[in-house]
């Protein structure tokens, strides 16, 4: 009779849905990072060449951290750099809308979209409580990869 | 693998990615961008919004050709155009962008200005490189 060990079926799909959600969001910006600048000038924070370098480096950084996550040696690294990119994300959400700016997200590229304040910061939450969870379950786990064989 | 190289191999890679964007042209180089003023606004982010677009060049220049839907700014009744820009806002308020010929006209700067003084609570900007930046 096989055992189904539940919580490494949950850590499972959580890598798997947090790694797409990264992928996918990745993928449209790197293909064109131009839309992607004018979505963080909507956000008011940086402006100008700094602007493009961002469009440029962050759409590369969540698609190699999404992949990352589904990589034994890169996976620990990755979910750190995703927690930590939700809460920034969280963050610049949370000040755009107190600042009341109708912005366009760019999560996953080009939307025409008025944002709604409250599922984005609701969703990328949920988000980073499941990057938590992995990150504790990694750092519980004596027999990840890193600890087998290094 | 030690947290500290994990780190540094992503860090390495997303170099890599970047540096292929930027050698292949699928992203502007920040370098290479031309400043722009408070007030301006470049023709790839105008594109990417919808806008209202006002025609600041000759009526001559604007029948050849304009921008989608741009509403001509005739300089000989700005009180008119003034109000047809107004009217066409306060239906759907939207980003205003005003364009003139080329980089060197300076009648868009002029016209977003007066607009600005009507319009406070709209977005009004001038199209950097004027007409011309759409022929490039």
């Amino acid at each position: 009779m096989v055992r189904v060990n539940l919580k490494g079926l949950f850590a499972l799909v959580a890598r798997l849905v947090l790694a797409w959600v990264f992928i996918r969001a990745g993928l449209p910006k790197v293909q064109d990072p131009a839309v992607f600048a004018v979505s963080i000038d909507g956000f008011r924070i940086i402006s100008g060449s700094l602007t493009l370098w961002v469009a440029v480096v962050l759409p590369w950084l969540e698609l190699i951290i999404g992949i990352g996550l589904l990589t034994p040696w890169l996976r620990r690294a990755s979910a750190w750099l995703i927690a930590a990119l939700l809460g920034l994300f969280i963050t610049l959400h949370a000040s755009a809308w107190a600042r009341g700016l109708d912005i366009n997200c760019g999560c996953f590229g080009e939307t025409a979209d008025s944002p709604d304040y409250h599922w984005l910061i609701l969703r990328n939450l949920g988000l980073l409580l499941i990057a938590i969870f992995l990150l504790r379950k990694d750092a519980g786990n004596k027999t990840t990869p890193e600890h087998s064989t290094t | 693998m030690h947290l500290i190289r994990q780190f540094a191999v992503i860090l390495v890679l997303t170099a890599i990615g970047s540096a292929y964007s930027l050698i292949s042209g699928l992203a502007p180089l920040p370098w290479a961008e031309p400043e722009i003023g408070p007030n301006e606004i470049r023709l790839q982010d105008a594109r990417v919004l919808d806008v209202i677009w006002v025609d600041a060049r000759s009526e001559a220049e604007f029948a050849t050709e304009h921008a989608p839907e741009a509403i001509f700014y005739d300089p000989g009744d700005p009180g008119g155009s003034m109000a047809l820009v107004l009217e066409n806002w306060l239906m759907e308020p939207r980003v205003i962008v005003v364009y003139c010929s080329d980089e060197g006209c300076g009648t868009s700067k002029k016209i977003a200005d007066e607009l600005r003084a009507n319009l406070p609570d709209a977005e009004i900007y001038s199209l950097k490189g004027g007409w011309a930046a759409w022929s490039e």
